[in-house]
């Protein structure tokens, strides 16, 4: 029984999801009759009258006392959770026992990471979010909301099912030879070829990569790009893997299999039309069209392309940034220059945005409400930087989100913005021939990635989080092909357990605890995380800061913890490179502790080497 | 606005709020409120936070068909318990374990139902003032635990017997024993300074039996609000009882103790060694007797004649001994009557005037006592005398009536009895249908019995349900406490505190008996325990350690005090690895690791914490054979056994 809800702060239900069992939960309680095409805006209301007053007393708690519920529990082990940003309130619920709290404020967070990477910077204006999610057209709104309900299954399944995505972090193919030859083909042949064409309509690829399944084959991106964060690599293969479900997966559940079956039966209604992502940056989410192209069931090509005008979103959030800073001093009491302390002056400002008003001009946009706000700012008889600013300031950021939405979102750039579709079939069928000869060692290869030998050791998972990596022997429990654990209920049982031993060490984590090892059961796990410099010394440990209960979970798809731990470390040691690595693994009980912990430091050792595989 | 109520928010909040009172538009949310806590909150504020939570816990629930049991927030959460229109929650801060919380949630609830029976109930006797006083004691003495760990693992307090000789505590152990000679006398304690030195009761029944202790320790006696019916002697040792109430599981723990009750009282032989199961004792000679002791066979069987109101005989003795079939009640029956009628002033007067049931009559004045020490103000020891007096003659009569009808009741058919009260039993437990009838077996089968099903209760413990309160449903529901009576004995610091069933506050000789028998040993214990130095404590030593006795509930550490340092590293890591033992039991041990290390180890009868102190040899945290950390299940080992705690 689970359910995931969006609602603004006037309680009105911005997108819901919820599973068949919490479905017909509300149906009985409510009675909400079930007849062909009234079902679905019926629904809706009991959706939204079930939750209404939680929603109300979510804003009375914040305006108040300044708190907000975060969960609850009830004593048939229901889990509520919810989460607020800015003006939009999540609340994920659970009612099946099959995630806990943590899970649930992932998921939470995971929604939040997908509804930036598809609106971007609107993100940003609760009132221009609410129109993105929930479109007055009842069609477009449905075809929304079923799109992003497919993205939260997939998320999901591969949350239950995919390591990489317990862990967050990205899995490597181990085959370096391989690798670096489709890397240099990449670059070479593929991005060089595309770039130069003329056909590709003002974009240029800035990163190509190779999936096999939701491992990574290969990964190049050209020497003007900007780097692309692990969390947007993770997020960018929730759909990727949302178009193009791997086998793997298929035969989950007969449920599992429906909902991709779904997904399967509506195919975009333009192959070649690409998704709008919007990939975090140093300055600002930076919009981008990505191009799946499926090379074969399970591997696929993904193109990554800067789009014209996309330097526009950089200005815009420079002033978004200053309103925004702008907004707290003013809300913290702070007037006249204090406002603006810390910013570049105030007449430069100013200057540089009428500037960039009568450049939009020229391109047909509007920036309304700036005159206003100028007036009450700057005039004689206006009041100045005062509270009295602050709703002007308010329309401001609200109409800059408009103009990054008028710019960039996906129905505003015009359906023919893309490469043009020959070029498109001309780079597939490139690398088609280029991995010809390797497609079915490749699709054997992801599902038996890596093997090790230490008697006594049941699993392990190795995470290099400086570059968002992670190694691991396959756990396909339900898989057709055995993998190391063989399959059936052992390696369920195994599976589990590795599915508790991360979420346990991440909870530690997050307290600030580095080092754990557990005896439970038969079995005994450990968790390490440490740093080292770039030639593989171990640098000496420090007290990680404990993150608050209600911040975001430890993960990198959500917030991406390990960034800011990194950051963290590495002011202590400002003069060389730092590297974060976790070790998690399994053992037998009955093996004794120092032999355990010796197969710990070799495994580190011996898996240090793969993860200096070139990727650029 | 929000500034300056987020301010006073960050304090600990409980209350007691009944949504019925608030139904219609008009009516204030003031009017549900039944407690709060800290009192001098302001009143809109205490609205708008009883308001929303009950109004989102309702929500809740409706939409989970099941209460709220844990809600949290940003900066606090609250343990929460919802019953028809109640709604009890408490808040602590975020780092309290969860368990930890909804423990003392129920422990509260407990208390206040213990001495005050069922709550609406005693909403409808007194005042919300009076009550309000009494919420407040609970509250204090729940939350006064001398450190963070004994607040967390909600434990009994116990003497520190490293420092006390070990003969004190056999001697207390045998006070109890030979007061249970007195069949009225269902379990006992011994209490010094607020610390049990010895005790027959499950720790969460010890703990209630407490609060009473140390509120009369610190207060004037005379002025009682809690039904204190009568006190004799010098301010230095006197003796008095008040009634509470126990649920029927409580109750069935208590009688089927089995002590040999043929071996009680107007026994003339010596007393059997009453073989008490381990688990709920404290006592020193509680090691299981593995030799029965011929003479309980011996004992003849007649003293059920004096069992306390053996609910069948008078159930089965009904149309003759109760005209009025509404006063037929007995601790066990009572749920099926309104529990109203102890408190009604005129059952007294029934009681009297039928004078023929037995049981009725005796409740009566129990529920008398009451009634007669919330009316007394001022000078309530000349009120309790005159009550006493009254009593004493009545129980005269009483006590007549009452062998009459034991004896004509038992000479006849002894063996049925046993099957009465057999089936008596089994209607309680299914489980554990091993009865007295069979002395021969009954101590080893029975603690067999207890042994597993405590096992089998660990086990299925749910993740929230609470360890001490035996089940939270059962205070929670209305009907099922039964009115019981404790008996205080008080010499200065000393305290001998005894559960007793109601017929003992009329049954003179019983009272004597009891505070004859005790009286000497009593101000013995009390002379020692006072002359006891209480021992200057060690060196620390170079770590820290923690140890919880999940059975009898205690807890035995050197963290004192404000705990700052590496000691709030510990008491930290601990926090974390209680909750995190709570949920997963099949968890056995663990080491954690933010700057120093800390070693948590638990079975199923204790949790053990180690720090070792001293600066961490540098290391990097990635796995080395060599790093120290790993080496402290073996320091912990070794230190501890010292402290009595084998981790072997």
């Amino acid at each position: 029984m689970k359910c995931l809800l969006l609602a603004n702060e006037s309680a009105e239900v911005l997108f819901y999801w919820t599973d068949t069992e919490f479905e017909q939960r509300v149906q009985e309680q409510y009675g909400v009759s079930q007849e062909e095409g009234e079902r679905l805006p019926a629904f809706e209301d009991s959706i939204n009258t079930l939750f209404a007053p939680i929603i109300i007393s979510c804003s009375t708690m914040v305006d108040r006392l300044g708190d907000n519920y975060t969960s609850f529990s009830t004593e048939n082990n229901h889990i509520y959770v919810l989460h607020q940003f800015e003006e939009c309130l999540y609340i994920a619920v659970n009612g099946d026992g099959d995630e806990t709290e943590e899970d649930l404020k992932r998921k939470i967070f995971v929604m939040k990471k997908l509804t930036e990477i598809m609106f971007g910077m609107v993100t940003f204006s609760g009132a221009l979010l609410r129109k993105e999610l929930r479109p007055q057209d009842t069609e477009q709104r449905n075809r929304l909301w079923k799109k992003l309900r497919s993205l939260l299954e997939t998320y999901s399944r591969l949350r239950e099912n995919d390591q990489s995505f317990l862990v967050e972090a990205v899995e490597r193919l181990i085959h370096p030879t391989l690798c670096e030859q489709c890397i240099e083909f990449l670059e070479r042949r593929l991005v060089q070829q595309i770039n130069s064409n003329m056909d590709r309509m003002g974009e240029e690829v800035l990163h190509a990569f190779i999936l096999v399944h939701t491992k990574l084959l290969a990964f190049y991106s050209s020497r003007n790009a900007s780097n692309l964060y692990s969390s947007d690599l993770l997020a960018l293969i929730i759909l990727v893997q949302d178009l193009y479900p791997s086998k793997i997966n298929l035969d989950e559940t007969s449920e599992m299999a429906e909902d991709s079956l779904q997904t399967l039966e509506a195919p975009t209604p333009d192959p070649s039309a690409p998704s709008r992502v919007f990939l975090e940056s140093k300055e600002c989410p930076m919009p981008h069209s990505m191009y799946c192209l499926p090379l074969w069931p399970g591997i696929t090509l993904v193109l990554l392309t800067k789009i014209p005008n996309s330097h526009v979103a950089t200005s815009v959030c420079y002033f978004l940034e200053a309103f925004v800073k702008l907004e707290k001093r003013l809300c913290e009491g702070h007037e006249g220059a204090a406002a603006m302390r810390g910013q570049p002056s105030v007449q430069e400002q100013r200057s540089r945005l009428e500037k960039l008003i009568k450049t939009w001009a020229g391109m047909d946009i509007q920036v309304s409400g700036q005159q206003n706000f100028k007036n009450k700012a700057f005039s004689r008889s206006g009041s100045g930087f005062t509270r009295d600013l602050l709703p002007s300031c308010r329309n401001m950021k609200t109409q800059l989100c408009g103009v990054y939405r008028q710019f960039f979102a996906a129905e505003c750039m015009g359906s023919s913005q893309r490469l043009a579709p020959h070029l498109q079939e001309r780079a597939l069928s490139m690398v088609q021939e280029k991995l010809m000869d390797w497609k079915d060692f490749l699709l054997v290869k992801s599902k038996r990635n890596i093997t090790m030998e230490f008697p006594g050791l049941i699993h392990f998972i190795y995470v290099d989080r400086s570059n968002g990596q992670m190694i691991a022997p396959s756990l396909n429990v339900t898989d057709r092909t055995v993998s190391e654990l063989g399959k059936g209920p052992l390696a369920d049982f195994i599976k589990k357990k590795v599915w508790s031993l991360v979420a346990t060490a991440q909870r530690y984590l997050q307290k600030g605890y580095a080092t754990l090892t557990l005896r439970d059961g038969d079995y005994f796990y450990c968790y390490f995380l440490w740093f080292e410099n770039e030639t593989g010394y171990k640098l000496e440990v420090i007290d990680i800061p404990s993150s608050p209960d209600d911040g975001a979970p430890v993960g990198m798809l959500t917030c991406d913890y390990y960034r800011k731990l990194l950051r963290y470390y590495s002011k202590k040691h400002q003069n060389e490179v730092v590297k974060c690595y976790e070790l998690f693994t399994v053992h037998l009980g009955v093996i004794p502790n120092e032999y355990i912990l010796q197969h710990c430091s070799q495994l580190a050792r011996k898996l240090w080497e793969p993860t200096r595989i070139p990727l650029l | 606005m929000a500034e300056t109520a987020a301010l006073a928010y960050s304090r600990r909040f409980f209350f007691l709020y009944d949504s019925s009172k608030v139904q219609e538009e008009e009516d204030r949310t003031r009017e549900g409120i039944y407690y709060f806590s800290p009192e001098d909150t302001p009143v809109d504020q205490q609205e708008l936070l009883c308001g929303q939570l009950a109004g989102v816990c309702r929500c809740v629930s409706e939409m989970s068909s099941s209460p709220v049991r844990l809600l949290r927030l940003r900066k606090s959460k609250y343990a929460v318990r919802m019953k028809d229109s109640f709604l009890w929650a408490l808040s602590c801060v975020v780092d309290i374990p969860d368990v930890s919380v909804c423990d003392l949630l129920d422990q509260l609830i407990a208390l206040f139902c213990f001495y005050n029976g069922p709550v609406r109930q005693s909403y409808q006797l007194y005042s919300k003032e009076d009550l309000a006083l009494r919420w407040a004691r609970y509250l204090c003495h729940l939350q006064g635990g001398s450190t963070e760990l004994h607040n967390i693992f909600s434990c009994v307090r116990t003497i520190d017997s490293t420092h006390i000789d070990p003969l004190l505590l056999l001697k207390a152990a045998l006070i109890l024993q030979a007061c249970q000679r007195c069949p009225l006398v269902l379990a006992g304690c011994i209490l010094y300074r607020g610390r049990v030195v010895s005790t027959q009761m499950t720790p969460a029944l010890t703990m209630k039996v407490m609060v009473y202790e140390t509120q009369t320790y610190s207060q004037d006696f005379r002025v009682t609000a809690n039904g204190l019916s009568s006190s004799v002697g010098s301010p230095s040792s006197f003796t008095a009882t008040t009634q509470v109430f126990l649920t029927p599981t409580e109750l069935y723990m208590l009688r089927c103790h089995p002590v040999d009750r043929a071996c009680r009282s107007h026994c003339s032989q010596p007393p059997c060694q009453p073989s008490k199961s381990r688990f709920l004792s404290r006592t020193l000679s509680d090691t299981p007797t593995t030799d029965t002791d011929s003479s309980s066979l011996d004992c003849p069987p007649v003293s059920y004649q004096t069992m306390p109101s053996s609910p069948r005989s008078s159930l089965s003795d009904e149309p003759y001994f109760s005209p009025i079939p509404s006063r037929v009640n007995t601790p066990l029956h009572s749920n099926l009557m309104n529990q109203s009628e102890y408190f009604t002033p005129d059952s007294h007067d029934h009681g009297t005037l039928n004078g023929t049931n037995l049981c009725a009559v005796k409740e009566s004045l129990a529920g008398l006592n009451i009634k007669q020490d919330t009316d007394a103000s001022s000078g309530s020891e000349t009120k309790s005398e005159g009550l006493n007096s009254d009593q004493d003659t009545q129980s005269d009569e009483i006590k007549a009536l009452a062998n009459g009808y034991e004896q004509s009741n038992c000479l006849d058919n002894h063996s049925d009895h046993d099957n009465q009260i057999q089936n008596e039993e089994n209607k309680l437990d299914a489980n554990n249908h091993v009865a007295n009838k069979n002395g021969k077996f009954q101590g080893e089968t029975e603690e067999e019995a207890r042994t597993k099903s405590k096992q089998v209760e660990g086990r299925l413990k749910e993740k929230y349900e609470p360890r001490n309160t035996p089940s939270p449903h059962e205070t929670l529901a209305d009907t099922s406490l039964v009115p019981s009576v404790l008996y205080q004995h008080r010499v200065r610091g000393l305290v001998l505190a005894l559960l007793v069933e109601p017929e003992f506050n009329t049954d003179p000789t019983a009272r004597e008996e009891v505070h004859h028998s005790s009286m000497a040993s009593l101000n013995g214990l009390e002379a020692h325990l006072r002359n006891t130095s209480p021992g200057t404590p060690g060196p620390p030593g170079p770590y820290t350690f923690a140890h919880y006795d999940c059975i009898q509930n205690t807890l035995t550490t050197n963290v004192c005090g404000r705990s700052a340092g590496p000691q709030e590293a510990f008491v930290r890591a601990t926090k974390l690895l209680h909750s995190h033992f709570s949920h997963l039991d099949t968890l056995q041990e663990a080491i954690v690791r933010l700057g120093s290390a800390v070693y948590g180890t638990r079975s199923m009868a204790q949790e053990t914490y180690f720090l070792q102190q001293g600066t961490p040899v540098r290391n990097s945290g990635s796995p080395d054979p060599q790093d120290s950390a790993f080496s402290l299940p073996r320091k912990a080992r070794q230190r501890l056994l010292k402290h009595g705690v084998n981790l072997l």
